[in-house]
């Protein structure tokens, strides 16, 4: 009985502890910026990309001398793409790492859990990943999307896949989580506008490794393209057993297909693809060559989709800081609806919903090893 | 039985009183963590503990409870306190639905039969997209305004008083169960299938009570959940919960009605201060968790108890000692 | 067309089903004769196809070197995990020994994160993913080759237990560890050996497996819940049962996935086994009654 007591009130020690690391962690001489992304699970390979794009542009901050005379620090933090553990990220790097904003979670749902928890403690949130269109719908002041939504993405190249690439017999394949049943719902719609119909709407798991069974489904469809919603490593083994299974049908892929890992799991299996991305690493903005450079240069790797995205979404907020010239959160976030960045990917400015237009998004075809720009647009205000 | 009582008594007050000498949202947010981790604790060791069989799909129960709330307060706008008692009652028609197919099964069968019922639940959480919105989950769950009328602070001390009263509830329910007939008849069952069956107990209606009231605090846990998240998805049917119930219930103590307790409180710090080793955490986390399993192999209950006897058998071993001694 | 189409499919799934069984392979030891529900299952699967991996593709060793490496290293690793932790458990219940392998499939799983890092890789293979045509059935000749290995190694596994002597002493000690000692066996090396075959089995089929889908420190969770649902499936502890097991599965995800809808694919597996349990408590191939 003694020692129960004693180990109850050891836990209250242990409360106490947590709130004395919270006010000791306030002596600050450093910004303090939270990155919750997912670093296990099934997306960790994502979140890892988007981490390290955003530590470049720290490190690129902090070699010019970093922001109000201080340097830039990045807490990140493991959501791993799942609401509750993000909600726990954003608590811990609010209270008790004092961050001034955030950068995160990845997956929508993940983002969309996280969103009330910057509002109520007045947090700057941007994310430079999560597409699912409804999120800037929810009148968040204090939310910023940094990256294209589902909806602009299709807008911009549904009249591509039937004009030029001339799609009228379409399949509709996504990963079965947030992001893909998004996708798919946004290119069905916008290219049954057009005219084309629908031969077949399938959705699998994530981690799924055999696909025999939706492409022999998607030969009997007779769809004379297919429509995939997928990441890096569902979409590679989609691809090679495409080509293992001889199927002559037109890919057009959104998600992380444009990156060097994909290309590399693929080989000649991905050669002929379309693929429609905010970022890749063969753009020809301005910013990109020495972003490619650098990028390459740290992580031996040419940068992909993510990567960019945490790059944007870290080099955005802190120009708001610079701005600002404070890192009181309001002031912040009034410097932020105020952006005016350019980055690898071209140009970004919010609209008063926190959604970001200016920036280009690109159509790449996979050809011979490498993502060749076949067609891109610019994400217009709406 | 006097010192289950005690302890958990003692352990209200001391929480009743937390929130006066704690002072900080985050030790708050860890506050309510705690205490839905408690409920999912009390909840597995009522199985684990007094049935004696392991299901390992227990987040079943959990995440019903947590689409119940949500969906009552998403789509039909009810309130906080009628969300929460009838995720509750979901919850625990499911656990007997559940538990009539599952309890004719036992031993590793057990096992994997649950974790197949959670799995499948998730799948249909995941795919049915037009009742759960699909792995887009739903958002915007209210929470009770009484509870958004204050600051930050206030809220998380509403919600942690909130999940005390639901823990409250939770530990008393399961103390006067434990201690009931159909209580002692479940241990019997747990204890000795085949000696309780020939005194007369059957036990799969045991079985299935326990279930019930299981699902019922499991349900409870799901709707105090979606309430301060206010968003529920798929992921409420993953595997993780399950692995976090296990390892409080199991580091604990099975089968006390204090261990699951003590082991919500321990696993949610240890959470909390792992975060300190970043990349490490999960290595080091695997690490505690056989040790914890080698070395505590009764839980901290079990190993505080065993301390306690061998005190206690040593100083009457001693007494005795000098009694014959005098004698001599 | 139909027919062709149902034939791809069906041979889809028996394909697929081959592989559920060779991946499952480990698992029917392990958990269906020896009685240990091994969540570290799928984390080995992953070890076995990382090592692959690595001494293929960055190393450039050769393909069966490699395999055999493969094998004596996670043999001797379970080995060890045996003797040194799951001893510790022996006997005990379910529930110890499933905290004791989810608490190993952690640490596996986030130290193999933190060595080989998140990106998908491949394990490179001798055998060609070219097309080929047989009548309407499209097949490759990597999946012909894997599905020999995995029929190859079944039957291995078979004759090992039923035909020698170490095979007699493993079934002596699962039945009655008891008297196996009494008669002479040490058991505590027989628990340690079939482990040992466990993981090697688990760690090869990780790595057959790698060479034709990817290898990720992230994905053994799917493959230990997929390995239990066919060694439930096949009634536990029987390699002719593992393989039905996995080609019911097999046939079954192909053909729902073919003719309804693939959301639900993952589902199917769980619902079998939950009416297997039900009508069939102790699988198809199942013969030992549970007792007190």
């Amino acid at each position: 009985m003694q020692l129960c007591k004693r180990l109850k009130r050891g836990a209250f020690i242990g409360l106490l502890g947590l709130s004395a690391m919270a006010t000791a962690a306030s002596a600050e001489d450093t910004i303090k910026i939270g990155v919750i992304q997912p670093l296990t699970g099934s997306v960790a390979y994502n979140g890892t990309t988007d981490v390290n794009g955003s530590k470049l542009a720290a490190d690129e901050i902090n070699a010019k001398g970093g922001l109000l005379g201080k340097k830039i620090e990045l807490v990140v933090e493991d959501g791993q793409c799942k609401p509750a553990n993000s909600v726990n990220a954003a608590e811990k790097l609010i209270q008790r790492d004092k961050v001034v904003a955030l950068s995160g979670a990845f997956c929508s749902s993940a983002t969309l859990a996280v969103m009330p928890v910057a509002q109520n403690y007045k947090i700057p949130l941007i994310t430079g990943v999560s597409s699912s269109a409804p999120l800037t719908e929810k009148g968040n002041q204090w939310f910023f999307r940094a990256t294209e939504t589902d909806a602009l993405l299709a807008k911009s190249f549904a009249k591509i896949l039937y004009g030029e690439i001339k799609l009228r017999k379409v399949a509709y394949i996504g990963v079965n989580d947030d992001f893909g049943r998004g996708a798919v719902a946004e290119f069905e719609k916008q290219m049954k506008d057009l005219g084309a119909t629908t031969v077949m709407t399938e959705f699998f798991e994530h981690g799924t490794s055999d696909f025999y069974t939706l492409l022999t489904k998607l030969k009997a469809s007779g769809a004379d393209g297919v429509f995939v919603a997928a990441e890096t490593q569902d979409g590679s083994i989609f691809v090679k057993q495409k080509a293992e299974l001889g199927l002559p049908v037109k890919v057009f892929g959104v998600g992380s297909w444009a990156t060097s890992d994909f290309i590399k799991l693929t080989g000649d299996a991905s050669e002929g693809i379309y693929a429609a991305v905010p970022y890749a690493a063969t753009m020809t903005t301005p910013k990109n060559k020495g972003f490619v450079e650098a990028y390459t240069a740290r992580f031996k790797e040419a940068p992909g989709k993510y990567s960019t995205a945490g790059y944007n979404a870290i080099s955005i907020l802190a120009q708001a800081i610079a701005r600002a010239n404070s890192t009181d959160a309001e002031k912040i976030r009034e410097a932020l609806t105020k952006t005016d960045y350019e980055g690898p990917n071209g140009h970004f400015q919010f609209d008063a919903k926190g959604q970001a237009s200016g920036f280009t998004v690109v159509l790449v075809q996979l050809t011979k090893g490498s993502p060749k720009v076949v067609d891109s647009a610019t994400v217009e205000e709406h | 039985m006097a010192f289950e009582r005690n302890f958990l008594l003692t352990a209200l007050v001391l929480a009743l009183l937390a929130p006066l000498v704690v002072q900080g949202d985050y030790a708050m947010h860890i506050g309510v963590n705690i205490m839905f981790s408690v409920m999912l604790a009390t909840s597995l060791n009522l199985i684990v503990g007094y049935i004696g069989e392991f299901p390992l799909g227990h987040t079943a129960f959990f995440g019903i409870g947590a689409y119940t709330a949500a969906l009552l307060s998403v789509r039909a706008g009810l309130p906080f306190y009628v969300t929460v008692p009838a995720a509750a009652v979901v919850a625990a028609v499911s656990g007997v639905l559940i538990g009539a197919v599952t309890l004719r099964l036992r031993g590793p069968f057990f096992v994997i039969v649950t974790l197949c019922f959670a799995e499948v639940l998730r799948l249909i959480a995941n795919n049915w997209v037009d009742l759960t919105n699909g792995p887009m989950g739903l958002s915007g769950i209210a929470k009770p305004s009484w509870a958004m009328s204050g600051d930050i602070l206030w809220q998380k001390v509403t919600f942690f008083y909130i999940g005390l009263f639901l823990v409250a509830v939770s530990l008393f329910i399961s103390y006067r169960f434990v201690y009931s007939n159909v209580g002692r008849a479940a241990i019997a069952v747990r204890e000795n299938r085949f000696v309780a069956q020939s005194v007369g107990i059957w036990p799969f209606y045991f079985g299935l009570v326990t279930f019930a009231l299981a699902a019922a605090i499991g349900g409870l846990a799901g709707g105090f959940y979606a309430h301060y998240f206010s968003y529920v998805g798929p992921e409420v049917f993953d595997f993780s919960f399950m692995i976090s119930m296990i390892i409080m219930v199991l580091a604990g103590g099975k089968g006390t009605l204090v261990g699951p307790v003590v082991g919500a409180v321990i696993v949610v710090l240890m959470e909390e201060y792992l975060r300190d080793f970043k990349e490490l955490r999960f290595s080091i986390f695997g690490l505690i968790v056989v040790a914890i399993v080698i070395f505590l192999p009764r839980g901290l209950m079990g190993f505080v108890s065993k301390r306690h006897e061998t005190y206690k058998g040593a100083g009457k071993a001693l007494s005795a000692d000098k009694t014959e001694l005098r004698d001599a | 067309m139909d027919m062709d189409l149902f034939l791809q499919l069906s041979a889809n799934g028996l394909v697929l089903g081959m592989f559920y069984a060779l991946s499952a392979l480990g698992l029917t030891l392990v958990f269906g004769l020896m009685r240990v529900v091994n969540f570290a299952h799928g984390e080995l699967y992953v070890v076995g196809g990382l090592i692959g991996w690595a001494l293929t593709e960055t190393l450039g060793l050769n393909f069966f070197v490699t395999l055999a490496i493969v094998v004596v290293v996670l043999g001797a690793a379970g080995y060890l995990i045996d003797r040194l932790l799951i001893t510790w458990v022996r006997g005990q219940g379910e529930e110890p020994t499933i905290l004791l392998t989810i608490g190993l499939s952690i640490f596996i799983t986030n130290t193999a994160l933190l060595i080989v890092g998140t990106t998908p890789q491949t394990v490179l293979s001798p055998f060609k993913s070219k097309p080929l045509f047989l009548g309407p059935v499209v097949l490759t000749q990597s999946r012909l080759f894997l599905v020999a290995i995995c029929a190859a190694l079944i039957v291995g596994a078979y004759l090992l237990i039923q035909r020698t002597g170490l095979g007699r002493a493993m079934r002596a000690t699962f039945q009655d560890p008891m008297a196996a000692q009494l008669v002479g066996i040490r058991t505590s090396h027989i628990y340690g050996f079939t482990f040992a075959l466990g993981a090697a089995f688990a760690g090869a089929a990780g790595m057959l497996l790698g060479s034709i889908y990817v290898v990720q420190a992230s994905i053994g969770g799917v493959v230990s819940l997929k390995a239990f649902v066919v060694v439930i499936l096949g009634g536990m502890g029987s390699f002719p049962g593992a393989i039905v097991g996995g080609l019911i599965l097999g046939l079954a995800e192909a053909l729902w996935g073919g003719y309804v809808n693939t959301g639900y694919v993952d589902a199917i597996g769980f619902g079998l086994v939950i009416v297997m349990l039900l009508v069939r408590p102790y699988g198809l191939f199942g013969k030992r009654i549970e007792r007190a």
